[in-house]
């Protein structure tokens, strides 16, 4: 019993400590100015505002940023998604020369900072003629998700067996057909988290952004609200708030509708032996 | 209705051979077996009939048709696996439904062949489970059921009753050998149990190391095995090999072993003086009288019989079956008889041809 509630005492408090700031975050950008530094500070805002918000949204390109932003993200998660389960498949069902090596080539490009990386990768960019282009920043996410999300994949890939695959060809489906009706359900749940982390990678991503593109019309969130509301001389630190929790909203909804995928097992069951 | 020929099939995997070059005539509406020990290359040369594998030289045909390159849906084959294989995804119906969904037949004939198979193998209560609620056995019934509901030209069987426990394997041979019987289809069974093989075939292929060793009907192999490695393989207790030497004398051949000296009848031409190995089964080795002795090392009571074991000189030692009301002592020195009627004889190594000609 009095195990019981220790455990339900440290759970909850570490629940307390990695909750704070999120509240923090939300409590903060919805108190009018004259609260912000009001002392000792005060727990609930006195009255409640939504004026950030609404600055944000009217007198902001914060939508411009918002919609660059899952564009990008989308966008990224797409292809990455794409290529990597046609690579894993390939990695995992065919075998060919220098396979392994294959393989762990891909993870090589871990080992480089992304600072060494980005200056080629502008150069390159502007080359390409797609300098300051969504499309450049969707190339330059897809370099650095792809391999996680192809080793993840490969994982998850490996784990399905050869025979339901084999069972589809004999009963009469293509190879492409037999990866649309067997391997891809099997591999939902593989997917589903490896876009959940590919779209927060993306998402959250800044360093390219800063470099890559330079306009309004093009920035992201990240580093269009930076842009907007930190200076060197001043943080607007309630507008800076509400433009997170708006920021925090996609990715805490697709959280909650994916959960179930991310922790429910896999086929359990499909083979035996 | 369609055969199935393998014509100097070969088959490399990098650079490993897995089968050497298969020669293996099926005739239409066969059930024929492929017996050997794990690793000689059964479910390869399965997987190249069903088009998973691709031959790196040679010919297979189905029917009249050459398969090498047609791929695995155009082959009009079915196949049980040994994993089952089932869609983990689909209900029991969705599976096997799937093939016939694949060939693109409309809903009502799918429905119609499904139910026909669904009650053929007692499914119909199950026609809405996931394969993970079902159990080992009724798993095994859909795979067999999602076989069955296309009525294809050969069925191929990868070792589909292992995972089954003793007496449902036995329940589910029989069904199949009815199942054969009904359908009159060529069927075309791996197995490395000699029983399933025994009981269920019209012929079997016994495979060693990816060679083919004898092609015969049941009778046959265990009656005349065409080698060495056939003779030890085939039958439970398996068969007495004694390594001796053959000795030409006065018209007519004798064996002799330490302990042992026999005539043996009926050689072939190529038969010559020299090394050579004895076979000898259990059931002709007689206890009670005869001009040979051994001492009982071990008594085995089955209920219906008796294995016994006996020493004889030089560390030779011979498995005898005894009737069930003749238990010899441990220890006890007994004398025993060799029906030389029934004998083999193989030249020396592990795959010695026959020697002399069948009983
Ligand atoms: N994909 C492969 N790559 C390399 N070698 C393989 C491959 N598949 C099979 N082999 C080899 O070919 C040989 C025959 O394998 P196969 O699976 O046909 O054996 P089997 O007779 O079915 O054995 P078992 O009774 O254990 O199932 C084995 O030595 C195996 O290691
Ligand atoms: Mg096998």
């Amino acid at each position: 019993m009095m195990r019981r509630i220790l455990f339900n005492l440290s759970v909850w408090s570490a629940v307390l400590i990695v909750a704070f700031p999120l509240f923090w975050m939300v409590v903060t950008s919805l108190k009018p100015q004259v609260e912000l530094w009001a002392r000792p500070p005060a727990l609930l805002p006195l009255e409640p505002t939504l004026e950030h918000y609404l600055t944000l949204l009217r007198d902001t390109s914060f939508l411009v940023y918002f919609r660059n932003s899952v564009l990008l993200s989308t966008a990224t998660t797409l292809l990455v998604i794409g290529v990597a389960a046609l690579g894993a498949y390939s990695l995992v069902r065919f075998r060919y020369r220098g396979r392994e090596s294959l393989a762990m080539l891909v993870l090589f490009t871990y080992l480089l900072p992304s600072v060494i990386l980005i200056l080629p990768l502008y150069l390159m960019m502007v080359k390409l003629g797609l300098a300051n282009t969504l499309v450049s920043l969707v190339l330059a996410y897809t370099t650095f998700a792809l391999p996680y999300a192809l080793w993840l994949l490969r994982s998850f890939m490996a784990g399905i067996p050869e025979d339901l695959e084999s069972a589809a060809l004999v009963d009469g489906a293509t190879r492409l057909g037999a990866f649309r009706d067997v391997i891809l359900p099997q591999l939902l749940p593989g997917i589903i988290s490896t876009a959940l982390f590919t779209f927060i990678l993306s998402w959250n991503e800044y360093l390219f952004a800063l470099v890559l593109v330079n306009s309004d019309a093009t920035r992201p969130l990240t580093t269009g609200v930076m842009n907007m509301l930190i200076s060197s001389f001043n943080i607007e630190w309630s507008m800076l708030m509400a433009a997170s929790v708006m920021m925090s909203l996609p990715l805490i909804i697709a959280f909650s509708l994916l959960q179930k995928y991310l922790t429910r097992g896999f086929g359990a069951g499909a083979v035996k032996g | 209705m369609a055969g199935v020929e393998f014509s100097r099939v070969r088959k490399e995997f990098g650079g490993f051979t897995a089968i050497e070059a298969l020669d293996l005539r099926i005739e239409e509406g066969e059930f024929v077996s492929l017996l050997g020990p794990s690793g000689c290359g059964k479910t390869t040369t399965l997987r190249m009939l069903a088009g998973l594998e691709f031959p790196t030289a040679g010919e297979i045909r189905i029917g009249e048709r050459v398969v090498n390159d047609v791929p695995p849906g155009q082959r009009d084959i079915a196949m049980v696996f040994q994993s089952y294989a089932l869609y983990p995804h689909m209900t029991v119906r969705r599976n096997m439904e799937y093939p016939l969904r694949k060939r693109g037949l409309p809903a009502a004939e799918r429905q119609a062949s499904v139910l026909m198979a669904a009650e053929m193998l007692q499914l119909t209560e199950l026609l809405d489970r996931k394969p993970r609620q079902l159990s080992g056995g009724q798993q095994q019934r859909v795979a067999l059921g999602r076989a069955l509901v296309r009525d294809p030209q050969v069925f191929l069987f990868d070792e589909p009753l292992s995972n089954l426990d003793a007496k449902l394997r036995g329940h589910m041979r029989a069904e199949l050998v009815e199942l054969h019987a009904r359908l009159g289809r060529t069927m075309v069974y791996v197995t490395h149990d000699q029983l399933e093989a025994m009981t269920m075939s019209d012929r079997i292929a016994i495979i060693l190391a990816g060679e083919l060793q004898q092609f015969a009907p049941p009778q046959e192999v265990y009656r005349a095995p065409a080698n060495r490695f056939v003779a030890g393989f085939i039958g439970m207790p398996s068969m007495n090999l004694v390594d001796g030497r053959l000795a030409h004398g006065s018209g007519s051949w004798q064996f002799m072993a330490p302990g042992i000296a026999l005539p043996v009848p009926a050689l072939a031409e190529t038969a010559v003086a020299g090394e050579a190995c004895l076979g000898v089964r259990p059931e002709h080795v007689h206890i009670g009288a005869g001009e040979l002795q051994g001492r009982v090392q071990l008594v085995e009571q089955t209920g219906h019989e008796n294995i016994v074991v006996l020493a004889v000189a030089g560390g030779i030692r011979l498995t005898c079956r005894t009737p069930a009301s003749m238990i010899p002592r441990m220890g006890d020195t007994v004398d025993f008889r060799i029906d030389s009627e029934r004998v083999h004889v193989f030249a020396p190594g592990d795959t010695g041809p026959r020697l002399n000609l069948p009983a």
